[in-house]
C-alpha cells in the first residue's frame, strides 16, 4: 500500500476507533447491559475506563503509526524525485 | 439549611494563597515573555515547547473552570448522562492531531483561521474569524462566571464585585504574559489543578466513609450501594440514544473547531513532539476527568445522604461546598487557588485566540502593510477588549456556567470544523462552499439556540437546547453538506474557478500532507465527500424529527 492510502486509511480507522472509545455511552444506550465491574455498574465504569485508558492506548499507537507514515511519505518523495531525475535532498 | 451561605469564614488565608498563586504566574509569565518580540512569538512561542510541557499545557488549557466547577454542578443535576457527555471531551486533541493538526503545523499556520485564509481566501477567513470571536467570547464567558463565583466564595463579596476583581486580574495577567507565559504557566497550572482537586477529593471521600480515598478517581465503588439506596436512579442513562448521538456532532466535532486547542498542537517543537504530547495530554486529562466524575458522585452522595440541599444558585460551587463541608479551611483555600488556575489557563488561551483573530486574521488580512509594532499593540488591545466583553456578558449569567461553554463548541463545529476538515482532505472544497457553510450553518445554529429566539428550538428540552446539543446535531452536518454540495456545483462553473487558483489549492493540500509533488489522484476522491454528505443529510433530518425525552 502506498503512503497516501496508508495516510487516508489510518485517519479514517483511527477517527472511528477514537470515536468508539470516547462514546461508549452511545453504544450502551443502544445495547444496554446489566452487571457490575469493579463494584460499579458496567454501563458507568466501562465508558470511563475506555475514555481514559482506551484513548491513551490509541494515542500511543496513533503516534507511532503517524510518525511511520511521515517517514513513508518522505521516502516516496525521495523516490519520486529520483524518478524525475532531480537531486535528492 | 436551604439558604446556607457557602464561603470561607476566614478570607485572609484564601487571599494569601491566591496572591501567592498569582505572583508565581506573573513571574513565570514575565520571565517567559522577555524574549517575545514578534507577534508570532506572542501567540506560538517559536514552536519550541517540549512534549511533556506541551502535553500538560494542552490538558490545562482544555481543563477549564468547567472541569473544576461546572461538571460537578451538572452531574449533580443530570447524574450519569452528564458523565457520558464529558468523557468524549478527551478526544479533542488526539482527533485534532490526527485529522488536521500535523498538516496545519507542517504548513506553518498558527491558527485554524490562518489555515482558512490560505486555503479559501480572505473573505472566507473573515467570516470564520468573526464566528470564532463569538465562540471564544462565549467560551471565556463561562470561565469569567466561574472566576466570579470563586472570588464570591473566597472573599464573601457579591458576585458582581467578584466578577470585576477576578476579571481585571486575569485580563492583566494574560495581556502581560502572551503565549510564552501561558504555555509554561499552563503546565504548572495543570500540576496545581490535579493536586488541588484530587488530594482534597480523597479527604472528602475518606470523611464520607469511602475506603478508596488514596486513589479517588476510580476507587469509590464501596460508596455505590449507599448511593443506590439514597438515589436509585443515579446510574440510569435517562435520555434517548439520539441525545447520546448528538454529542458527536455538537461536542466532538465542535472541539475540532476550537482555536485555542488547536494552537497547542502548533506550539510543539516538531510533529513527533506533538504526537508525544498527546500521550501526556490523555494521561493527565483522563486522571482529572475521572476525578471530576468522582467529585460529582460525591456531591450527589452528599446531597442525598446528608439531606442538605444545594440551592440552584449554588450548584456551580459544589466542588468548593464539599471542601467547606469536609475539609479544613486552608484546604478549601488551596482548592480555590486551583480553580482560579483552571480559569486562568483557559481564559489566557481564549483571550490570546481573540487577540490573534482580531489582529492577525481580520485587521492584518484587510491591512497587510501594518508595522510589526502596531500588530503586537493591536494584539494586546484585542486581548484586553475580549476580556472586557466576557466580563460584561457575565453580568447576567446563564443558569450554569458550563452552558455557554458547551454552546460555543457547537458553534465552532458548525462554522469552522467543516471548513478545516474538508479543506485539509479534499482538494475540491472551494471558497464558495466554505463561505456558504460557515455563514448559513452559523446563522442556523444561532437561530435555533434558545438565547436568541426562545420559541425556535430543535428538541424542546431546555438544557439540551441551551447546551447546543440539538442545535449542533442540526447545524454541524448541515455545514458539511452545504460545503460539499456548493463546492461540487461551483467547481463546474468555469466563470467562477480560475485554473491558477485550482493549481495553488492542489499544491497547498499536497504540501501540508508532506508531499513535494502534485498528484491528481490524491485528496481528490468524490466517494469520500459523497459519503460525508449523505451521512450529513441523514443526521440533519434525524435532528429535525421529534426528540422523545
Amino acid at each position: 500500500m502506498n503512503a497516501y492510502k496508508k495516510e487516508v486509511w489510518f485517519t479514517i480507522i483511527f477517527t472511528i476507533l477514537f470515536l468508539f472509545s470516547g462514546h461508549l455511552g452511545l453504544f450502551f444506550s443502544i445495547f444496554p447491559v446489566e452487571g457490575n465491574l469493579l463494584g460499579f455498574p458496567i454501563m458507568y465504569i466501562v465508558p470511563i475506563l475506555s475514555g481514559w485508558f482506551g484513548v491513551l492506548f490509541l494515542v500511543i499507537v496513533a503516534g507511532k503509526i503517524g510518525n511511520q507514515i511521515d517517514d513513508d511519505i518522505e521516502k516516496e518523495n525521495q523516490d519520486n524525485s529520483k524518478i524525475r531525475g532531480e537531486g535528492v535532498v | 439549611m436551604a439558604n446556607q451561605v457557602w464561603q470561607l469564614s476566614n478570607p485572609i488565608i484564601g487571599i494569601i494563597v491566591v496572591l501567592i498563586t498569582f505572583v508565581v504566574f506573573y513571574v513565570v509569565a514575565y520571565l517567559s515573555n522577555r524574549a517575545s518580540t514578534s507577534v508570532q512569538d506572542l501567540y506560538a512561542t517559536k514552536g519550541g515547547v517540549g512534549p511533556i510541557t506541551n502535553g500538560l499545557a494542552m490538558a490545562s488549557t482544555y481543563m477549564s473552570l468547567a472541569t473544576f466547577l461546572g461538571v460537578t454542578a451538572l452531574i449533580l443535576r443530570l447524574q450519569v448522562p452528564f458523565v457520558m457527555l464529558w468523557i468524549q471531551f478527551i478526544l479533542a486533541i488526539p482527533l485534532i492531531t490526527i485529522i488536521y493538526g500535523t498538516s496545519l503545523r507542517r504548513m506553518g499556520a498558527f491558527s485554524p483561521t490562518h489555515f482558512i485564509r490560505l486555503r479559501y481566501g480572505k473573505e472566507a477567513s473573515i467570516i470564520a474569524a468573526l464566528w470564532m470571536i463569538l465562540v471564544s467570547i462565549m467560551y471565556a464567558l463561562g470561565q469569567m462566571i466561574g472566576i466570579a463565583v470563586t472570588f464570591e466564595t473566597l472573599l464573601g463579596i457579591p458576585y458582581m464585585t467578584g466578577l470585576f476583581v477576578g476579571g481585571i486580574l486575569i485580563v492583566g495577567y494574560v495581556t502581560i504574559g502572551g503565549m510564552s507565559g501561558a504555555t509554561n504557566n499552563a503546565a504548572i497550572q495543570m500540576v496545581i489543578m490535579a493536586l488541588m482537586f484530587i488530594i482534597p477529593l480523597g479527604a472528602i471521600m475518606k470523611a464520607m466513609g469511602g475506603t478508596g480515598w488514596f486513589f479517588p478517581p476510580l476507587l469509590y465503588a464501596d460508596m455505590v450501594p449507599a448511593m443506590l439506596d439514597a438515589l436509585p436512579t443515579f446510574f440510569d442513562y435517562k435520555f434517548p440514544t439520539k441525545w447520546y448521538f448528538a454529542l458527536i456532532p455538537a461536542l466532538t466535532i465542535g472541539a475540532l473547531g476550537l482555536p485555542h486547542l488547536a494552537m497547542r498542537v502548533y506550539t510543539s517543537s516538531s510533529l513527533r513532539s506533538a504526537r508525544s504530547a498527546m500521550i501526556w495530554f490523555a494521561l493527565a486529562l483522563g486522571l482529572v476527568f475521572s476525578a471530576t466524575y468522582a467529585m460529582g458522585f460525591s456531591g450527589v452522595f452528599f446531597e442525598y445522604t446528608t439531606g442538605i440541599p444545594i440551592a440552584p444558585a449554588d450548584t456551580d460551587k459544589l466542588t468548593i461546598i464539599l471542601n467547606l463541608a469536609y475539609n479544613p479551611e486552608w484546604v478549601t483555600a488551596l482548592v480555590i487557588a486551583g480553580a482560579i488556575s483552571a480559569g486562568l489557563s483557559t481564559l489566557s488561551g481564549n483571550l490570546l485566540a481573540i487577540g490573534a483573530l482580531i489582529s492577525q486574521d481580520i485587521v492584518t488580512t484587510l491591512k497587510p502593510d501594518l508595522s510589526n509594532k502596531t500588530k503586537v499593540r493591536l494584539g494586546y488591545l484585542s486581548i484586553a477588549l475580549g476580556g472586557l466583553a466576557a466580563v460584561l456578558l457575565a453580568i447576567q449569567p446563564p443558569k450554569f456556567l458550563i452552558v455557554s461553554i458547551l454552546w460555543a463548541f457547537g458553534l465552532a463545529g458548525t462554522t469552522n470544523a467543516s471548513l478545516i476538515i474538508m479543506g485539509v482532505w479534499w482538494k475540491k472544497a472551494n471558497r464558495f462552499g466554505a463561505m456558504c457553510a460557515s455563514a448559513i450553518g452559523g446563522i442556523v445554529y444561532v437561530v435555533v439556540s434558545p438565547f436568541v429566539f426562545p420559541k425556535i428550538v430543535v428538541s424542546g428540552h431546555a438544557l439540551t437546547d441551551s447546551m447546543g446539543l440539538s442545535g449542533g446535531m442540526l447545524a454541524v452536518p448541515l455545514s458539511f453538506l452545504i460545503l460539499i454540495v456548493v463546492s461540487y456545483i461551483t467547481n463546474r462553473m468555469p466563470s467562477l474557478m480560475s485554473q491558477q487558483a485550482i493549481t495553488e489549492t492542489d499544491s497547498l493540500v499536497e504540501r501540508i500532507h508532506g508531499w513535494s509533488d502534485i498528484n491528481p489522484k490524491r485528496y481528490n476522491s468524490i466517494v469520500g465527500p459523497l459519503i460525508i454528505a449523505s451521512i450529513g443529510a441523514i443526521v440533519f433530518v434525524w435532528a429535525m424529527m421529534p426528540w422523545a425525552f
